[in-house]
């Protein structure tokens, strides 16, 4: 799917789907945060937004 | 999410607060496609204010103490989301609670900003990930340029609005 598409389709999402999305985006950040991986590779991205 | 917004609907119930928004990243995701975020911004109004921002959060930290919320930084963690509440500091931000839309997240009932007032907040705001946050409502449109644009001007952020535009929008 291109990203065009896939933002659409995320876009028209229910803010409930919205929110499941944005909880697993939350925990994967917190689960990079916590292995230490962040500070080797891409400092300064995942911050709060 | 449900859960925490079941905490903070039983605070307003209980009159810890008045009305409240979700704004910020969150309040975003109504309108544009998913974004990481890592907290939730609350926007409160509280009883005995007067429209000012002097009252005390120390009664809504102690309510939600009182229901197993932990404070972390400058957050407390409500349910399972991390939660900044935040007092609105002028008219946009009160301007912006009272207009806020009525929705429901996994069947509880909640309000989040009208798109043109977290887009003139994020303006007003102006940091990078603001700026971002702008440039995407713009590029998603699921906003009313109008109605922008008499927030903008009734808000005096029509300097920013035009910096704003001649740095990202103007080829």
């Amino acid at each position: 799917m291109s990203k065009p598409k896939l933002q659409k389709r995320l876009k028209s999402l229910s803010f409930s789907e919205k929110i499941k999305i944005l909880e697993k985006l939350r925990d994967r950040d917190k689960a990079i945060a916590a292995s230490g991986l962040r500070g080797k590779t891409s400092k300064g991205r995942g911050t709060k937004t | 999410m449900k859960e925490t917004l079941e905490i903070i609907n039983q605070m307003q119930a209980d009159g810890v607060i008045g009305e409240y928004a979700i704004g910020g990243a969150v309040g975003a995701t109504f309108y544009l496609a998913p974004a990481a975020t890592v907290d939730l911004d609350i926007f409160v109004t509280l009883p005995g204010a007067n429209g000012t921002s002097i009252a005390s959060l120390s009664p809504l930290y102690e309510f939600l103490k009182s229901r197993g919320g932990k404070i972390q930084d400058e957050y407390i963690v409500v349910g399972d989301w991390p939660v900044q509440f935040l007092v609105p500091s002028d008219d946009l931000e009160r301007e912006a609670v009272a207009e806020a839309i009525v929705t429901r997240v996994e069947g509880t009932d909640t309000k989040v900003m009208s798109a043109e007032h977290l887009m003139a907040i994020a303006l007003k705001t102006g940091r990078p990930k603001d700026h971002n946050r702008i440039l995407q409502f713009i590029d998603q449109v699921p906003y009313d340029p109008a109605r922008l644009k008499d927030i903008v001007e009734r808000h005096g952020l029509n300097a920013k609005w035009k910096k704003f535009q001649t740095k990202f929008l103007e080829e």
